[in-house]
């Protein structure tokens, strides 16, 4: 579906991320990880056209880069670690913004299927009873929701998230890889995330990439990408001790 | 307020903008009847009727003053509704409740390009009239053009605060070239003072057309961009994701606003406050979505603009108050205000 | 206001005029001599100066005061000027410096001279103690009236010892006013006829001259009604009030560049003003904007071109 291939970001003379290849296949769920700095959200940022590289990306073996933005739309939505919004729109103006690239022409009029699209977004993710309530008046975590509904109502193959629960409350952190893990049930469609929490990579991920400092490191399989070794390698400690002395805090 | 709430989405609602229209030709009128000088509302309307008609040969006083007093209202509404519409363009473009077309260095821009027309009379072949006006949209283009180009420079992405800095810096630049001009050329030039100042007092019908067409134009144009500067308002990323072509749709908004900021700059000079504060109250009533914020503010700057010269007009009779003057005391006391219940619900 | 603004000018009149008689009555010698003796006199703010003789090195800012200093065939005591200073010509090839709120300290400074006169219009007090401190003589003129005129004429006469020529000019002036309004009192209609003066065109906000201005009492003389005399000073009024007062003469001060219509053809063509009075006769009028607006000797002929214009040559 998406394929990667030697992507390369400069900032002047440095290298944020140095000939990093992946692919990603359909029903895949892949998880982007390493440490601070090891250009994670870069990655995101160059597949979604924001900063300049060199490399090539290819959605279906079509350059990305020459995909008009509304025909991208269709195909691929982005969430976002943090939104501030300064107008009072309501919810379900925010949601209905997803349903733009799908719209006819100038003068087409929205249509019913559309409302639809919209309700089923509000619906899943339990925005239905405040659809007509400001935004600047919702928690970080009913924001987070508010544009998880627009992804939805936008309807897209890929879903590329940006640390997504990077602020939330565990139940909002439990309640959006819920939700998007159902999504991923569809067929045809393809997740990729930045999580900097490893052990939420290894329970939703199917498949990971291991940066540090911009440099490729693993790719692949979540199990062999995120074993021991290679964690440790990048982070500089036994991350496996580390994460099981956690979780032995939690056994009575 | 909450009879709308379920079309809020949806936007675009007929019975409130018909409402919005008969408030906005109700002071229409209002401001057709009174004036500096007060004429019997029969002989007005008398003459409105003459003047439908085309008889307008009609030598007594009420139809010579509606001859002065029919265009500049005329002119007032529709430098309201433009200047109003521009302003709530730049706030949802660049997400920026401050912005407006002086913010972005459009209106200094325009301003230049006037005074070099007059300043070394100016011509442009077969527009002898108009040449102040063209000149106006050219420098208001030129400017944004230069704006744009510096920031593209600086920025990638074309963020707002570059966009705004730059605005910021370009108006300096701008004001410092029209002093310089003033300073060095001679006394006509210095009577582009008064002008400077803004005033529709002396606007005619032919202002009133091109105001008009420009108004229809770009202002339809703005119209039509209504989801992409609701996805603006929300953030550009966001609109970028969610399918907007960023740059191209930017590069309209900018061009439309320029277009009309640069006619109403022409002709009216600077009225400030109007495209500021308009929209804020107009967001108040219809909420930030910008299929309904658009339409209210375009009737909102109209009535507001021409309230304020209705004002200017009677409260010192038989002086004139300008316009900027009236626009500026009244717009600077709505802001505190709105500036102070903004902070109050964060 | 008005009326303590008078008699304070009166004041100064007499106080000038007595002090030049105590210093010719004293000496009672010729000019010469004369420069020899340190004058008192006081300015029209009513400032005390010393001076130890005549001056012969004026700066003077205003565009007025210059006139005056070249009518009292002073011209040669004049080594700096203000950058509006135009009439007569030769006042050109004097040293031009910045005025008003743009005054240069140092660049009148350079000039070295013994007395700098300015006016109230955009100078400031700092502006008079700068000017001070660096040892020149500030003489600060601020004529609002004729009469004022007058005594800014006997004042610059006093400094630069031209008090003869002042005298004659202050009586050539009050006579040729004195004949305008004899002439227009015999001339002038049955019924009052009034007269509409614009001093800033339409297109950059219609500005007239109300009551308190040289032009308004130079329609008292001409016997007729100031179209606008409810504003004082000057007021933006509102094309509405022109139509609706219907005056009978217009005068523009408009000056005319080469380019567009003349001011005159501009004011006829207007939307809405045909059915005035001054329109619909003709009587529309581009007088000469520094004669009738300028403190100085010129305001006689001012009167005279609007006498010409209301009641033929």
């Amino acid at each position: 579906m998406l394929n990667v291939d030697s992507l390369t970001v400069s900032y002047g003379p440095l290298k944020i991320l140095d000939n990093v290849s992946f692919e990603l296949q359909k029903q895949q769920w892949l998880m982007i990880v390493g440490p601070n700095g090891a250009g994670k959200s870069t990655v995101i940022k160059a597949v979604t056209q924001c900063v300049p590289y060199s490399g090539k990306v290819t959605l279906d073996g079509k350059d990305i880069a020459h995909i008009r933005p509304h025909a991208l739309a269709r195909s691929v939505a982005v969430l976002s670690q943090n939104y501030h919004i300064g107008y009072a729109f309501t919810v379900e103006e925010i949601v209905s913004l997803g349903r733009y690239a799908w719209k006819k022409g100038l003068f087409a009029k929205d249509g019913e299927d559309i409302d639809d699209r919209i309700d089923h977004a509000l619906e899943i993710t339990g925005l239905k009873k405040i659809r007509h309530q400001s935004v600047l008046t919702l928690s970080g975590g009913e924001l987070q929701r508010t544009f998880l509904a627009q992804i939805f109502a936008q309807d897209p193959r890929l879903l590329i998230l940006d640390e997504p629960t990077n602020h939330l409350d565990l139940v909002y952190q439990k309640q959006t890889f819920e939700l998007i893990s159902e999504w991923l049930k569809q067929p045809g469609r393809a997740v990729i995330s930045v999580v900097h929490d490893l052990s939420l990579a290894k329970a939703y991920g199917s498949h990971a990439l291991l940066l540090n400092e911009g440099h490729h490191i693993a790719s692949g399989n979540s199990e062999q990408v995120l074993a021991n070794d290679n964690l440790s390698k990048v982070y500089n400690m036994d991350v496996q001790l580390w994460m099981q002395q956690l979780l032995a805090n939690w056994q009575n | 307020m909450i009879s709308y709430m379920g079309n809020r989405a949806r936007g675009y609602n007929w019975i409130e903008y018909l409402l919005f229209a008969i408030i906005t030709m109700v002071i229409f009128v209002l401001c057709i009847f009174a004036g500096s000088v007060r004429v019997p509302a029969g002989e007005i309307l008398s003459s409105i009727r003459d003047f439908i008609s085309g008889q307008t040969e009609n030598t007594n006083t009420a139809m010579q003053i509606m001859k002065i007093r029919l265009p500049r209202v005329i002119n007032v509404a529709l430098t309201g509704a433009a200047l109003a519409l521009c302003g709530a363009a730049m706030q949802g473009l660049l997400r920026n409740p401050l912005a407006d077309g002086s913010t972005l260095g459009v209106s200094s821009g325009a301003s230049l390009g006037a005074i070099i027309s007059i300043a070394f009379g100016i011509a442009i072949p077969g527009l002898s009239g108009g040449s102040t006006v063209l000149m106006s949209i050219l420098f208001a283009f030129a400017s944004l053009v230069l704006i744009l180009s510096l920031a593209y420079r600086l920025d990638y992405t074309l963020a707002t605060n570059t966009i705004i800095l730059i605005g910021v810096v370009f108006t300096m630049f701008a004001h410092s070239l029209i002093s310089m001009i003033v300073v060095f050329a001679d006394e006509k030039v210095k009577s582009i003072m008064f002008w400077t100042m803004g005033s529709l007092a002396g606007s005619n019908f032919k202002n009133a057309a091109t105001l008009t067409v420009a108004l229809v134009i770009c202002g339809g144009l703005l119209l039509l961009h209504a989801d992409e500067l609701n996805a603006f308002a929300i953030g550009e990323e966001n609109a970028r994701h969610i399918g907007v072509n960023v740059r191209r749709v930017k590069l309209i908004i900018l061009i439309a606003v320029s277009v009309l900021i640069g006619v109403s700059v022409s002709i009216g000079g600077t009225i400030g406050f109007a495209g500021l504060v308009i929209p804020h109250i107009a967001r108040m009533i219809v909420g930030p979505n910008h299929r309904r914020l658009l339409p209210a503010s375009l009737f909102a700057g109209a009535s507001f603009l021409m309230l304020a010269d209705l004002i200017g007009r009677i409260i010192l009779r038989p002086l004139e108050l300008p316009i900027g003057v009236v626009t500026s005391f009244t717009g600077s006391i709505a802001f505190v205000y709105i500036f102070y219940n903004t902070r109050r619900v964060k | 206001m008005n009326l303590k603004k008078k008699a304070k000018s009166l004041a100064l009149t007499l106080v000038i005029t007595l002090l030049i008689a105590i210093a010719v009555g004293c000496g009672g010698l010729s000019t010469e001599s004369q420069s020899a003796q340190a004058i008192t006199l006081i300015d029209m703010k009513d400032r005390e100066f010393q001076l130890d003789k005549t001056a012969d090195k004026i700066v003077a800012l205003t565009a007025a005061d210059c006139e005056i200093i070249y009518a009292l065939g002073a011209g040669d005591t004049l080594i700096g000027r203000g950058e509006y200073c135009n009439y007569p010509e030769e006042v050109l090839d004097v040293p031009s410096v910045s005025s008003g709120s743009e005054t240069n300290i140092e660049q009148v400074i350079a000039l070295e001279p013994e007395v700098i006169i300015m006016g109230t219009m955009d100078q400031t007090t700092e502006q008079i103690e700068d000017f001070e401190n660096a040892g020149i003589t500030v003489i600060v003129t601020d004529a609002q009236s004729i009469e004022d005129t007058y005594t800014a004429i006997e004042l610059i006469g006093a400094v630069t010892g031209h008090q003869k020529q002042a005298a004659d000019l202050t009586a050539k002036m009050q006579s040729d006013f004195a004949e305008i309004t004899r002439l227009a009192q015999e001339k002038k209609a049955e019924d009052s006829k009034s007269i509409y003066f614009e001093v800033s065109p339409l297109e950059f906000g219609l500005w007239a001259a109300g009551s308190n201005t040289f032009m308004d009492e130079i329609t008292a003389m001409l016997g007729l009604e100031n179209t606008f005399a409810d504003v004082k000073m000057w007021g933006e009024v509102s094309q509405e009030q022109v139509i609706e007062r219907n005056p009978d003469y217009i005068v523009t001060i408009t000056m005319y560049f080469g380019e567009g219509p003349l001011p005159v053809d501009e004011i006829m063509s207007r939307p809405g003003w045909s059915e005035i009075s001054a329109v619909k006769n003709k009587l529309v009028f581009n007088a000469d904007s520094d004669q009738l607006s300028r403190p100085g000797p010129r305001l006689a002929d001012g009167a005279k071109a609007l006498y010409d214009f209301v009641y033929g040559q």
